[in-house]
Order: C-alpha cells, then sequence, then structure tokens
C-alpha cells in the first residue's frame, strides 16, 4: 500500500505487453468470434464488449492505455485464450492492457485484496473474531462503502492454525517413503484459509509412499497479477521460485491450489512476461495434485484400493485450472472411486475470477455468471460440490449453500484417512 | 484397454471422437481451440457443386475422380456418416443423401446442402412460395430486403420462381445494448417471454400463407424455441443462417462436444500438439504445449483431424514451401505449379488443394502409397484433393473419413 503502482510501473515496460509474444499473437485473430460465443461475461450484460473487442482489435489501437474502458469488465477467466483456434493470448493481452489502464489511478481496494499473506497474517491469531467480522451484515455494509467490497461477496474462512504451524508441530509421520520426496506448495489460501485441504493433500501423498517437503513460503502474486500490480506480482513469483528451491533440485513440486500453479506454470510468463530460469525451473515442476494422481495412474503407480462412496457429486473445473492446457485431471481421478458418480458441471466460469465477483461493481455480473453452475450444484447434491480452487469454492458456497471442497477430500476420505 | 488420441474439435475429430468411444475405445481429444464447426451454416454439405449444382449428392460422391478424398473414403461410408449423425442428433439433423435441400442464404443466394436443421427446412425453396424475410433493427448482420429481392428475382434450381418481400422489427435482445450480436438474440430467444414479445411485433404484419424467413437466432440451448415461435404466429417459420457467430453451428458444435463427453471421451482444450515420438514404424506419442512445461499423450493410435491452412495445421512459407506443421507428412497436390496465381477472380487456386494422401483405412500415405506410419489416420480438411468450399464438399469428407478412420482404428486395436 505505498502507492507502487504509479509512474514507476510505466518505466518497467508496462506500456505494452509484458509479453512481447502476447501481443505479436494479435496478428493471428481471424475475428472468427469464438471467442465472442464463449465470454461467460459478456453473456450475462452489456457492460463488457466482449473479449475480440477489447481484445486483439482494441489492442490494436492502443498506444500507452487502451481505446475500451468496457476492459475493466473483462474478469480474466481465461476462456477466451482457451477456446481461441489461432493461438491469440486474448486475456493475456486483456490483463496487460488493464494493467496499464489502472496506472495511476488504482482503487485501493485492489491494492488491498492482492495483500493475501497479510489478510491471512492478521486473520489467523483473531480468527473467531475475524469470523464474525466477516459475517456480520452491518459491517460488510460499511466495508462495501468504504472499501468497495461487496457485502454479499465470499470471504476467505478464517483459521485458528495455519498449515504451517500444524506441519511443524504434527507428529513426524514415521513413513515409509519409498518413492523419494516431493516438495509441496501451499498457496497463502492452503496456508492460512484452506488449511484441511492442505493438510489432507499431504497425508493423501504420504499414503502413496512420498516424503513430503514444504519449504518456508511466500505468496505467488496471483491476486496482485489480477489487480494489474505486475511489479509487486513479479517480485512475489520469484521469491515463491527461491522459495520452492530450497528444498532440493529436481523435485516434482505438487499444490492443491489450482490457480497458483497456474501462475507458477504459465501467468507469470504469458502475463506478465516474467522471464527468469527460476521460473522456468518451478514452472515445468509444478503439479497439480489433481494432475499428478492421474500421471500416477496412467503410469500404473496409483493404488486403486478407494473404498466406495455411494454418492452423486457435482464436480466444477475452475477456469484457472482448465488454462494450464491439462483438461480435468480430477474427473478422471474421482472416477476410479467406486461408487461415487461425478457429475461433471461443464459449466465455464463460478463467476468470481479471483477477486472478480468481490468487488461492488462486479458482484452482480458475477452472480449472473455463476448462477447456471449454482443451480447445477444444488439440483446435483445439496450436501457437497468438488471444486480444485479457493475463491471458486468459497463462491459456490456463498451462493449455492452447498459445502464444496477440493476433490482431494474425496480421495482422501476413499483412501480411509478421512 | 486401448487409447486414441485424436487431434482436432471439427466435425472430424468429435465425429470420430464419438465413434471411437462407442466402440469402446479410450479417447484423449486434444485440441488447441474450438473447431471450426461452429463457423459454419450448421448443416452437412455432402456434395453441392460438382462443379453445375447437385440435386443428388450421393449420385455426385460416386462420380469424382480418383485423385478426389471421395474416391478413398467411398460413397458407403457417407452413407453411413449421415446415417449416424441423423440418428445422433435428429433433434438437429434432417435430410436425404439422395437429395439436396436448397436452402437461402443471408445475401438472398440458393444454397445445396444435404443434411440442414429442422429449424430451416420450410426455407427449401419452391415454386409459387410466398416467403416474407424479417429483419430486426437490433441485428446488424442481416439485411431482409436483400434476402427477398434477391430470392425473388432468381429462377429456382428446379425452375419457377418464388415471391418475397421483406419487413423490419424493432425488438431489442437485452436492455442497454443497440447493436447485438446473433449470439445475444439467440439467448433471447432461448426465453419464452422474449418470444411472446417477438411474436407480438411480428404477426400483426403478416399475410396468410406466407412463409416466415427470420435469421438464424432462434434459440441455442432451446432446440424448440424457432417451433415455438411458430406456433404463436400461427405460419411457418425458417431460420437463414448467418455469418459467425453462426447459431446453427454452435448447436452443432455443442450436441457432439456433448454426447462426446457423455460417451466417455476425455477433452484437452487449448492445447497446441507440437510434437511427436515414434519407435520404428509407429508413433508412440505427441507431446502438447502447455505454459511453461509441456505434456505428452501415449496411445495405440493417433488421428490427425486438425484441418488445413485456416487452421495451421498446413503452412506456406515465404518460399512457397508447404508443410504439414505436426508430423511433417509428405503432401500431395504439390505438382501443380504455380500453386498461387495471380487471378484473383480466375480459376481455383491449385494451393487448398494441397494435403495428405490417405488410403482407403484412412491412413496417412507417402507418394509411393506407403503408410508413413502404421498407425497414424487422417480425416477432415488435412486430406489432398478437394476444395471443399467451393465444392461444398467439406462436412461430407469430414464425417466419412472420420467414420472410415474410426472403424479401421477400432479394427487394427481390436
Amino acid at each position: 500500500m505505498n502507492g507502487e503502482d504509479t509512474s514507476s510501473e510505466l518505466s518497467t515496460g508496462l506500456e505494452f505487453a509484458g509479453h512481447a509474444l502476447s501481443r505479436a499473437s494479435l496478428d493471428a485473430c481471424v475475428k472468427c468470434t469464438i471467442c465472442e460465443t464463449q465470454c461467460p461475461v459478456a453473456a450475462v450484460t452489456p457492460l463488457f464488449s466482449g473479449p475480440k473487442f477489447v481484445g486483439p482489435q482494441a489492442e490494436r489501437f492502443r498506444n500507452g492505455e487502451s481505446v475500451d474502458h468496457s476492459l475493466d469488465y473483462c474478469s480474466s477467466c481465461g476462456t477466451c485464450t482457451l477456446v481461441c483456434p489461432q493461438g491469440v493470448q486474448i486475456a493475456e493481452l486483456n490483463s496487460q492492457a488493464r494493467a496499464v489502464m489502472k496506472v495511476g489511478h488504482m482503487p485501493l481496494r485492489d491494492r488491498l485484496i492482492g495483500q493475501t499473506v497479510l489478510m491471512g497474517t492478521l486473520m489467523t491469531p483473531v480468527a473467531p473474531l475475524a469470523r464474525a467480522v466477516l459475517n456480520n451484515k452491518p459491517l460488510r455494509k460499511v466495508m462495501e462503502v468504504v472499501v468497495g467490497v461487496h457485502a454479499d461477496a465470499p470471504m476467505p474462512p478464517p483459521q485458528s492454525q495455519t498449515f504451517e504451524s500444524w506441519f511443524a508441530k504434527r507428529p513426524t509421520p514415521a513413513g515409509p517413503f519409498p518413492r523419494g520426496a516431493v516438495v509441496f506448495f501451499h498457496g497463502c489460501a492452503g496456508g492460512y484459509f484452506e488449511v484441511e485441504t492442505s493438510k489432507k493433500s499431504v497425508e493423501v501423498l504420504e499414503r502413496l509412499g512420498f516424503e513430503v517437503l514444504v519449504p518456508k513460503q511466500g505468496c505467488c502474486g496471483l491476486a496482485q497479477q489480477s489487480n494489474g500490480l505486475f511489479k509487486q506480482a513479479s517480485a512475489s513469483v520469484l521469491k515463491l521460485c527461491d522459495d520452492l528451491r530450497t528444498a532440493g533440485k529436481d523435485l516434482t513440486i505438487i499444490s492443491s491450489s489450482g490457480s497458483c500453479t497456474g501462475m507458477l506454470k504459465h501467468e507469470a510468463s504469458e502475463i506478465m512476461g516474467v522471464d527468469d530460469e527460476r521460473l522456468r525451473d518451478v514452472g515445468t515442476r509444478t503439479r497439480d495434485i489433481m494432475e499428478f494422481l492421474l500421471d500416477l495412474h496412467e503410469a500404473g503407480e496409483l493404488p486403486t484400493d478407494f473404498a466406495t462412496v455411494e454418492m452423486t457429486v457435482p464436480y466444477h473445473a475452475p477456469c484457472q485450472l482448465k488454462s494450464q492446457g491439462i483438461g480435468k485431471p480430477a474427473l478422471e481421478v474421482l472416477r476410479l472411486i467406486p461408487g461415487l458418480t461425478v457429475v461433471d458441471s461443464n459449466a465455464t466460469c463460478c463467476g468470481i475470477a479471483g477477486t472478480y465477483g468481490l468487488k461492488k461493481e462486479k458482484y452482480e455480473v458475477a452472480q449472473a455468471v455463476g448462477k447456471p453452475l449454482f443451480d447445477m450444484v444444488k439440483a446435483t447434491n445439496p450436501e457437497l460440490a468438488l471444486c480444485d480452487t479457493e475463491t471458486c469454492r468459497w463462491q459456490i458456497e456463498q451462493s449455492s449453500g452447498v459445502k464444496t471442497e477440493h476433490p482431494i477430500w474425496m480421495i482422501h476420505k476413499a483412501y480411509g484417512l478421512s | 484397454m486401448s487409447r486414441v488420441v485424436v487431434i482436432g474439435a471439427g466435425l472430424a475429430g468429435l465425429v470420430a471422437a464419438n465413434r471411437l468411444a462407442e466402440a469402446g475405445v479410450q479417447v484423449v481429444l486434444l485440441h488447441k481451440g474450438l473447431g471450426g464447426l461452429q463457423l459454419g451454416q450448421g448443416t452437412i454439405d455432402v456434395f453441392g457443386y460438382a462443379p453445375a449444382r447437385v440435386s443428388n449428392p450421393i449420385k455426385a460422391v460416386g462420380s469424382v475422380a480418383t485423385t478426389h478424398p471421395y474416391a478413398a473414403i467411398g460413397a458407403k461410408a457417407v452413407l453411413t456418416g449421415v446415417d449416424y449423425l441423423k440418428k445422433l442428433l435428429p433433434e438437429l439433423l434432417l435430410g436425404d443423401p439422395e437429395s439436396n435441400y436448397q436452402l437461402p442464404t443471408a445475401v438472398g443466394a440458393i444454397r445445396p446442402t444435404c443434411l440442414a436443421q429442422p429449424s430451416m427446412i420450410a426455407g427449401h425453396v419452391t415454386d409459387g412460395a410466398k416467403l416474407v424475410i424479417v429483419g430486426i433493427r437490433g441485428l446488424k448482420d442481416f439485411q431482409p430486403q436483400l434476402v427477398a429481392e434477391n430470392l425473388a428475382r432468381t429462377p429456382l434450381p428446379d425452375g419457377g420462381r418464388l415471391r418475397a418481400r421483406h419487413l423490419w422489427v424493432d425488438v431489442p435482445a437485452r436492455d442497454g445494448e443497440v447493436d447485438s450480436s446473433g449470439l445475444t438474440y439467440a439467448r433471447a430467444f432461448d426465453d419464452e417471454t422474449f418470444r411472446v414479445r417477438f411474436a407480438k411485433a411480428v404477426v400483426g404484419q403478416l399475410r396468410e400463407d406466407e412463409i416466415v424467413g427470420l435469421p438464424a437466432v432462434l434459440g441455442l440451448k432451446d432446440l424448440h424455441a424457432w417451433r415455438d415461435l411458430a406456433g404463436k404466429l400461427g405460419h411457418r417459420v425458417f431460420e437463414i443462417p448467418l455469418p459467425p457467430p453462426s447459431i446453427p453451428g454452435l448447436r452443432l458444435s455443442e450436441a457432439l462436444t456433448a454426447r462426446a463427453l457423455a460417451a466417455g471421451v476425455r477433452i484437452v482444450p487449448g492445447v497446441r500438439t507440437v510434437g511427436y515420438a515414434s519407435s520404428g514404424d509407429r508413433v508412440t506419442s505427441v507431446t502438447t504445449a502447455a505454459g511453461l512445461g509441456g505434456r505428452s499423450y501415449t496411445a495405440d493410435a493417433f488421428l490427425l483431424a486438425t484441418g488445413g491452412f485456416e487452421s495451421g495445421a498446413l503452412n506456406l512459407d515465404s518460399h512457397q514451401v508447404v508443410r504439414e506443421t505436426l508430423f511433417n507428412l509428405p503432401l500431395a497436390g504439390l505438382d501443380q505449379t504455380p500453386l498461387i496465381h495471380g487471378e484473383y477472380w480466375g480459376p481455383e487456386q491449385p494451393l487448398f488443394k494441397v494435403g495428405v494422401a490417405v488410403n482407403p483405412k484412412m491412413q496417412a500415405v507417402d507418394a509411393a502409397g506407403i503408410p508413413v506410419f502404421a498407425n497414424l489416420y487422417a480425416a477432415g480438411g488435412i486430406i489432398a484433393g478437394a476444395s471443399g468450399w467451393t465444392e461444398k464438399s467439406g462436412d461430407g469428407i469430414a464425417l466419412a473419413s472420420a467414420i472410415v478412420a474410426a472403424a479401421a482404428i477400432s479394427k487394427e486395436l481390436a
């Protein structure tokens, strides 16, 4: 909150794309409109003119700031890039253009909500109080007016113990670990708020015979990146790479924070243009935990002695997972559990898109984007839904009233660990 | 369980994936973006011009030169494919392989096609028909006067003429927008309250016995929206496809994708397949570019359904060298020079017949007819020997080559 979003950002090469290749890719746009047909935001509001207009078209006219300010309504869900048959990095172009547009008038809120470590550090010691505050309607109304975070928007659930503290204090696991070591990257949410998901991930990995190393680690900078604070986010992601590299060379890095893995795998390089050997090293070693389990299965190395779980459960693949180009690994792995019927939401987006759906001026749009998903979840199983990323889970849970957990919860249960 | 990797999500890739999954094969479908189906008209062209207008498409399929893809594919596979799609998507495709529909286009021309959506059929041109073409003020991609006047002055393929007039209505698709895309209108038509409002604006302007032509935006998810609107109007109604975003194309693409997913096909979207590994005469895996790393997919067989120049499956460089961009396969059709002549309105450019040669199993073959790899097959636009858009044969080639390739792969892996 030191006002770093001002002129210093421009001097770091933000006038145009952080990544020159993104900008070059706009020439491949043939205006086929496929991105327009899949954009979840343009579908529900005329306030956003759509990814093609705002992206490759407006980019041609951009000299510094974008000519199309409806750009601010892009949620950066990345669907346009995913569906483009010509390889145009539409979402990346839009994220870059928005970062430029916000230089000099970055709202305080957008700087605050990128401070995920700070939020966790402040809330954990006073978790019951923080929970009470976040659930208090009048206080949330005040927060909406003062900060601009919608009173009904989902908030991270404060926990009394961090993952780090649990990991350090628990009895040392006996092993054996015949499969060697892996590094666990918990992410901020997995460290402070979604602690149970991180614990279960570690326990599943240990059950499979891996020794789990957890180096001290900071934030990947994703929330700052999605709010256009590229300078801080680039520093964060490289610091994180250093942190993760301390655990050992060539080890697989596994995470149950689906969006943070996306930051390491491609967003830092493709959106912010971070070109650094440390990022390449970490990015190529990083695996989403369900992706890792599917890899094991395909290699014939995943024990499938799962207990029967008689249940029908909706599963939603988050945008930031889909953007990693790995399909929907959780779906494949969950389908190995006997008795379990997993129903793919096939929904494009839940609406939250990181921090987009929290913002008071975007809240209604985000709710409209997610509505078909919320309806599907409620109709499929009013007790439980599965989804790989934190903010999406909070959004689904808040808007549908259905408890939403990471798919690893189901694997943990089916292995008899819970 | 055997595994097949299909690359490409156009008509060929989706049909092959469905057929293979139905045959009990595990299918991974890789695509670098959504396929071209949703850019098309949402119909299945089998043979439209040979080069004269075709009325019996399957007969035209049986009469092609030996270099044409249909020669290797065979008319039987085309019939199988047409029958398969009609049974798979009964709410979306109707038609007879022995008789083309002749349907009005968005510029008022008359286009031959084999299978069309039920919402288009009432537009099949007949002598003496009375048409009224309805434009919507907020939808700039559809000019009803152009359509009506061109149709009215055109002698029909089977002789005779029709009568056509036009009218406009002004019913916004949603508040806060004056210039809506066809997609926004299609979503509005999914909603019955919008259809009621729309019908109210139109019905008073209709004359007895008129058939009502509308832009093809009559519902995206609700495949009966057009029928409901016809009921509300008390007139027969037909849709005229628009330039992209094509709603009938989207319906087809979404329906085939949904069926593939239901059949257990694993789809990995948004990844460009950039490399492969082989051992002896077999491809063992392909590699996709995904972020900073890449991922490999091993399989027992591979189907290349990547399209042509328009999708980057074929590439022409500044030295006039044409390449197939994934496997660097040998290409057919390069012997004609120049590949591109300078006459823009002149005869067809030879370049567009360049592609991969296939044998009757749809294995990619070299100039001597030998398979390049024993387990590498090709389907759709990548196959050499036809210009799909001038003949209006691209859908039929994609469909039938996918049928043949899927059958050959299933047999090989059994």
